[in-house]
Parts: C-alpha cells; sequence; structure tokens
C-alpha cells in the first residue's frame, strides 16, 4: 500500500505564542513576515501525527510504502525527521512558501502524487498551526478525485481497499469507511508521535531528499497560481485589563471574588 | 464582474436557526452595503423554522432555496455538489458560511470545485474597488493575517461567527423575496459511508452561560473534581485545556480551544490554565473571565477581568464554599 503523507515546516507555534504574550513578535519589512531567528522551525505537530498515523498502519501488519513531501524552499531537516520517524521516501518540492496559497500548494502535491503514479492513501495533519486553513486536504483531494475525510483520530484498513476511520466530532466519535484511494486529514488524537533513537535520528541526517522541482510536475490549469495572496500580518490585539485580588488567606480572596462577580451581576 | 454576496447554510442548528447565521450575516450586510452587492442567502436542505424571520431582519433580498430528498440530512458530497451548482447559476462574488465543524471540509471543496479561492477563520471582510480583502486569524488567534483575492473572480470565505456579533437591520425587518433554485444531484453519490454517528446528548459546552475550566497546572485527574464541584455550584459546565483532555483529566467533548469548542459564556472561569493563544481562542469571548494560576506572568491573566494568583487547589473549594454560602 502506497501512502503519501503532506508535511509543511512551520515556525513553532509556541514560541510565537510566547513573542505575542509579550508584545515583541517581530514583523518583517514586507509587512507580513515573521522574522524573529530564534524561533525554530518544526514539523507542524498534526503532520508529524499524520506520518504517526502511516507507522500505526505498518505496526498493524500492513505492508506499507512511506512517501513523505514537502513544499518548502529547504524542508531537508523536517523531512529527515520523517526518515528517522520510519519514512521510506522523502521529497521536497523547493518553492518559497510565500508565493503560494493552499489552492498552489496542492497543485504541487496532487502533481507529486500524480508523478509518483498515485497512491492508495493521502494523509495530511487536520491543520497546520501557522495559517490554520485547513484547505490543502480539500483541494488535493478534489484534484486527485478522492474522497476526503477529514480530523480523524484512528484508520484502520478493512478489507483490503477500504479504510475505516474514526473522526472527532464536536459530537463525539463518528466511524466512516471510505474506499481507498483517499484523503484523510489526522488529528492530535491519535496519540504522540513516535519520538526516533538517536541512532535512527543520526543515520537520517545523511539522507538527501529527492528533489523535485515544480516544473517537472503535471499542475494542471492555472495549477502553479495562486488565488489568494497573503498581504498584511498582525499581532492580534488582547484586551484585558486584568483585576488582581489578593491578600488574605484563600478564602478571604475567594469570598472577596465571589462578592465582586454578584455586584457585576455576573453571577447570582 | 458577479454582483452578490451569498451566506450558505445547511444545517439546521439549533433553537430554529443554522449555528453562526446571524453572526455571517451581519458582516454579510456591512460588505454588501459597502460594496454595492445584493445580499441573498442560500439554504440548501429543509429551512429551519426562524430562518425567515432572520433573513428579513438582516435585509437579505433574495432567500434562495434548494430543496432535494438527498439534502434532508447532511452529506458532504451533495452538499458541496449543490452548493457547486447554485454558484455556477448566480455566480456569487462572495460566499460566505458560517465556520462549523461541517463547513470546515464543504468551504475549501465548494472553491476546489467553482475555481475560487477559499479563506477560512475569517473575522472581518472588505471590498475596495476590485479587491477582496479577508481578515482572518491565524497562529491559533495570535495574529491576524490579511488575504487578498488576486487569482481567482470569486471568494469562499469561512466565518469565524463563534467570535463576531449580530446585530440586525436598524431599519426593522424586510420581506425577502423566495427563490426555489434547481440543481440536479441525481448523479452525485456519497463516497463516505457513515457506519457509526455521532451522538451526543445533554448540555452543550458552547451553549453555557457559566464555564469552569482546568487545566495541567491541576496536576492530576482526581483534582479535577474541584473543577466540577465549582461548576455545579455554579449551575455551569466544567472544560478543560487540551493537555487536560490529552492526559485524561476529561473527555474530549470538553476541550476548549482551536481544535476543541469554542465557547462565549458570560463567565468562564480558568483554573490552572497557563492561557495559550490555542486555548484562549476558545474563551476570549466570554463576557467575564476570572483566571486562577500560580505563576503571575500566565497569559491568562491578560485576558482576564479579574485574577488570582495561587494554588488552584487551594483556592477553587473556597470559591465553591462561597458560592454556596449565598
Amino acid at each position: 500500500m502506497k501512502i503519501v503523507v503532506c508535511v509543511k515546516e512551520v515556525l513553532d507555534p509556541d514560541a510565537v505564542d510566547n513573542y505575542v504574550l509579550v508584545g515583541k513578535l517581530e514583523i518583517g519589512e514586507d509587512g507580513k513576515t515573521l522574522t524573529q531567528k530564534a524561533i525554530p522551525r518544526l514539523m507542524n505537530g498534526y503532520d508529524e501525527q499524520a506520518i504517526e498515523c502511516a507507522l500505526k498502519l505498518r505496526d498493524a501488519g500492513i505492508d506499507c510504502e512511506i512517501h513523505v513531501v514537502a513544499v518548502a524552499s529547504d524542508p531537508t531537516k523536517i523531512l529527515q525527521h520523517a526518515v528517522a520517524m520510519g519514512a521510506d521516501e522523502v521529497a521536497a518540492i523547493p518553492v518559497d512558501t510565500g508565493t503560494v496559497d493552499g489552492y498552489a500548494t496542492a497543485s504541487l502535491l496532487a502533481g507529486f502524487v500524480k508523478s509518483l503514479g498515485g497512491a492508495d492513501m493521502v494523509l495530511c495533519g487536520r491543520q497546520a498551526s501557522d495559517g490554520d486553513q485547513a484547505v490543502v486536504p480539500a483541494f488535493l483531494g478534489t484534484m486527485l478525485e478522492m474522497p476526503v475525510v477529514t480530523i480523524a483520530r484512528a484508520v484502520e484498513m478493512v478489507g483490503g481497499s477500504t479504510a475505516r476511520v474514526t473522526r472527532v466530532t464536536p459530537d463525539g466519535d463518528e466511524i466512516v469507511e471510505v474506499p481507498c484511494p483517499a484523503v484523510i486529514t489526522i488529528s492530535n488524537e491519535i496519540g504522540d508521535p513516535r519520538y526516533p533513537t538517536g541512532l535512527r535520528t543520526m543515520k537520517a541526517r545523511k539522507v538527501k531528499p529527492r528533489q523535485v522541482p515544480p516544473d517537472s510536475l503535471d499542475l494542471g490549469e492555472g495549477g502553479g497560481q495562486p488565488r489568494v495572496t497573503m498581504t498584511r500580518q498582525s499581532m492580534a490585539s488582547i484586551t484585558g485589563s486584568c483585576e488582581f485580588i489578593q491578600g488574605g488567606s484563600p478564602a478571604a480572596t475567594a469570598q472577596d471574588l465571589v462578592k465582586r462577580l454578584r455586584d457585576e451581576r455576573v453571577i447570582e | 464582474m458577479s454582483s452578490s454576496v451569498v451566506v450558505c447554510t445547511w444545517d439546521q442548528g439549533r433553537h430554529g436557526a443554522p449555528a453562526g447565521a446571524e453572526e455571517t450575516l451581519t458582516l454579510a450586510r456591512a460588505l454588501a452595503a459597502s460594496a454595492g452587492l445584493e445580499l441573498n442567502w442560500l439554504v440548501a436542505g429543509p429551512v429551519p423554522d426562524r430562518v425567515p424571520e432572520i433573513a428579513g431582519k438582516y435585509g437579505v433580498v433574495h432567500l434562495d432555496r434548494i430543496e432535494d430528498p438527498k439534502l434532508a440530512e447532511f452529506r458532504p458530497d451533495v452538499c458541496v455538489e449543490a452548493l457547486a451548482q447554485y454558484c455556477k447559476q448566480q455566480s456569487p462574488k462572495l460566499v460566505l458560511v458560517p465556520q462549523t465543524f461541517d463547513a470546515r471540509l464543504v468551504a475549501p471543496c465548494l472553491a476546489a470545485r467553482t475555481g475560487a479561492g477559499v479563506v477560512m477563520n475569517a473575522l472581518e471582510l472588505a471590498v475596495e474597488g476590485a479587491t477582496v480583502k479577508v481578515t482572518a486569524s491565524a497562529y491559533g488567534g495570535d495574529t491576524r493575517v490579511v488575504y487578498e483575492l488576486t487569482g481567482a473572480e470569486s471568494c469562499v470565505v469561512g466565518v469565524l461567527a463563534d467570535m463576531l456579533f449580530a446585530e440586525a437591520t436598524e431599519g426593522g425587518a424586510s420581506a425577502p423575496v423566495v427563490r426555489q433554485v434547481l440543481v440536479d444531484l441525481g448523479a452525485v453519490e456519497e463516497r463516505v459511508r457513515v457506519i457509526q454517528k455521532a451522538h451526543f446528548e445533554g448540555p452543550r459546552l458552547e451553549e453555557a452561560q457559566v464555564i469552569v475550566a482546568g487545566g495541567m497546572g491541576l496536576g492530576t485527574k482526581e483534582n479535577f473534581q474541584l473543577i466540577e464541584a465549582l461548576a455545579e455550584a455554579l449551575g455551569g459546565m466544567a472544560a478543560a485545556s487540551r493537555p487536560a483532555v490529552e492526559n485524561g483529566f476529561v473527555d474530549s467533548s470538553r476541550q476548549v480551544g482551536l481544535t476543541g469548542k469554542i465557547t462565549r459564556p458570560a463567565l468562564y472561569v480558568g483554573a490552572g490554565i497557563s492561557g495559550a493563544s490555542q486555548h484562549m481562542v476558545g474563551c476570549a469571548a466570554a463576557k467575564t473571565i476570572v483566571a486562577i494560576n500560580k505563576n503571575p506572568d500566565a497569559a491568562i491573566f491578560r485576558y482576564a477581568r479579574f485574577g488570582i494568583v495561587g494554588d488552584a487547589m487551594e483556592i477553587l473549594p473556597e470559591i465553591t464554599k462561597a458560592v454556596k454560602g449565598a
């Protein structure tokens, strides 16, 4: 079974969060790019979990060929991490990510899947922790004419070419069956991604991802061109004016709080 | 150039109105007025009771309906097909959908089908000349980004209705013209088969007026009882941050945040929660936030109205007592 996992390189969202909280996030002269060198670049967490999902299918005894692909100017590090986790093949589509949107990214990824002669399953993280857009999988499914199943906590194969997927919905778990090939997006509920051993990590550092030039891919009609362009980025403003209730014992503080909440008619 | 903005809904919602419809109509109406676009509302499938009344309140010109037995219950392939055929007939400039769980899938699929651009997590919209600008939340609420429609004629926009407010027209209600839109769904087959439906009973976090939430600062699952006790005393619901859910303090239906529930209660008490943006996006719209944390620099205090620096395990039972002591 051929599985393609699509991964994205993102800025560490926790580091971004910390800079925003102290009001010190730096945005470049272009008005949109986060420029702090101190913010690490990582594989998007949900994408790591998508790799974990593929590895779990292999653990379940399914003969899997796991390809991991990234669209970025130099995703070598995250792809080496994918190898350390257990990916068989890794490929980089070198593109300046500032020039593509979800549609253009999906065109590249769809072209890549076609260049492999198709795939039985395409796995993506449920969303990227930078843009939070979660639109690539839907475009990808439409372009590859595959059904899309989102936000999975478990994926298993039943009867050869059907995937049984447990989705995390606001109303609890939903179980669906989808004929493969299919695009499936993975949520954090699938569990922590495995942590590669030091030896595997060392070995993976020697791996050079296959470079796949965008112009070598079939991008379909209008494929490479973005439909939307990010033009600005700014810190969200946080509008709190916290009044600290302090002094005295926990009991006195609690009584003070409850009194304040009653005075302001927040509670009865 | 096409000249309409259409709000699309297909869910029954609760209380007779599709989820997020009024907030999305508020945004759509302002946009339609400023850009000279016609405001329409497409309801695919059965029309919830309050739709005609709401359409009037928000100045909807055409209330478009697609009726088909295949739309009786939401299924993504059928829904996308119906919306795509509608867009082909009507060529709206902007298609706005309240960003529900299902809309997260439908909106980009629709854009993929119709050749439109797509922006999710939208909070603001503007049309300036020929340019469409969409302001969206990114980095789990930490940043705001502006997208411009550059390579397509139309744009599908997922609206973060849970973080916006609804405001009806001042001029009073008007009567929208109802149009039946004909589409052919004969050929579409649902590719994904539901084996077991999600089933949820009981009160919903999204509708709770009081929420008491706990995080990793509680230390253990046992201590989560302190959260539940205060929630009960306040007549509210208990909730948790994602790490607390992942550590089994409570099940995922109680998770607040980017990948959990977006809530907007009158009172949100967060105890032992540091306040990462991915959590706060799920409660920042609360009217009053009370934060309890050992760390005076915890991010949650920046969102809070009242803060207590201290040990949640000591303070929570005292608040419960004080509430009950009334």
